[in-house]
């Protein structure tokens, strides 16, 4: 004889993956590693920012470098002679607890004061995973519209830093900054809104600032 | 995501025994940027030829729910303002950004309904 039954589960894959991000923390805590994740989408500007913190900020530094399935960005930063672990989503269009304990794993942490994640660029479903960092940077440049932040307020309200790029184009792409900061406020009110043209050093000073206000 | 869904039900299956997993019900908090429909085919794919193959995937939404500083406690309702599914923006009763989200954010697996050896 066959029956049928109900079988209680009630296993959240979100909460498992926030106890990861959790033991995540735990790990960077004990090894004194502030970690950062930075979130972004495709040519927002990610990897240029993270490069230009490597080469001003006097800190020995990390790299988890997220990429769908190519290893260009973890390339771009290995120049720098400074451990960086690339990590392929295969599929998934965001990196989460699971990937980057494993990361964590190949990474000298004993010899790292801050630790750079890169998420995987996009600006939706990165939000739904947390890592374990200490603080979530978002990167949003002019050329992506004046309207991204409101078509994307989850990923602002979660922020601890947003920052504006390419703020030297606004007026080519016809795109207006006070309003993306205006727009980020409405979501986040506390949440410090920094413009820059990272291409030319502009605004990183504050950003270094703003980290190390936050470390 | 989908994946572990059904690794988890998989497993939960093995362990009761299951011959046949009939249906798996799902919940997804409105507030998580999973689209259920995308979920529920991703699954349905993801189930042929394992234990979950022809099972029916049931995903129940559930509604947004906030705790703000002013002293509301309970729904939020879509800006129809915002070019988004169901954006956060203020609190419905002070107009306030922040409040503490209590509900809307899962993706639980509930339960399944399997037939069983007797």
């Amino acid at each position: 004889m066959h029956k049928i039954a109900e079988v209680e589960i009630q296993n959240d894959i979100l909460i498992a993956n926030k106890k990861l991000a959790k033991r995540n923390q735990r790990l960077l805590d004990k090894a004194g590693v502030f970690a950062i994740d930075f979130l972004g989408a495709v040519g927002s500007g990610k990897t240029t920012l993270i490069e230009k913190l490597i080469e001003k900020m006097d800190y020995s530094i990390g790299v988890i470098a997220g990429d769908i399935i190519s290893k260009f960005d973890a390339e771009r930063v290995k120049r720098y002679n400074i451990p960086v672990v690339g990590l392929n989503t295969g599929k998934e269009c965001h990196l989460d607890a699971h990937l980057v304990e494993h990361g964590l794993e190949d990474l000298p942490l004993d010899k790292i004061d801050l630790l750079f994640i890169e998420n995987v660029g996009n600006l939706i479903c990165p939000v739904d995973f947390d890592l374990g960092s200490h603080m979530r940077i978002v990167i949003i440049s002019a050329t992506e519209g004046d309207d991204t932040v409101q078509k994307h307020p989850l990923i602002f309200k979660e922020a601890d830093l947003v920052i504006i790029n390419k703020v030297d184009l606004a007026d080519a792409v016809g795109a207006d900054i006070d309003k993306m900061v205006e727009d980020v406020s409405r979501i986040n009110p506390h949440v410090k809104v920094i413009k820059t043209s990272l291409k030319n050093d502009e605004g990183i000073e504050e950003i270094i600032e703003a980290i190390l206000e936050a470390m | 995501m989908a994946d572990a869904i059904i690794k988890t039900v998989i497993d939960a299956a093995e362990k009761n025994n299951a011959i046949e997993v009939l249906e798996v019900t799902i919940e997804i908090g409105e507030l998580t940027l999973l689209n259920p429909e995308q979920i529920k085919f991703i699954l349905e794919v993801l189930s042929e030829d394992t234990i979950l193959e022809g099972a029916k995937f049931n995903i129940e939404i559930i509604p947004a729910r906030i705790e703000c500083p002013c002293g509301y406690n309970g729904r939020i309702t879509s800006n129809d303002e915002l070019d988004h599914y169901n954006p956060i923006i203020s609190c419905p009763s002070c107009g306030g950004g922040e409040f503490k989200i209590i509900d809307g954010r899962e993706c639980n697996i509930k339960n399944i309904k399997i037939e069983k050896e007797e």
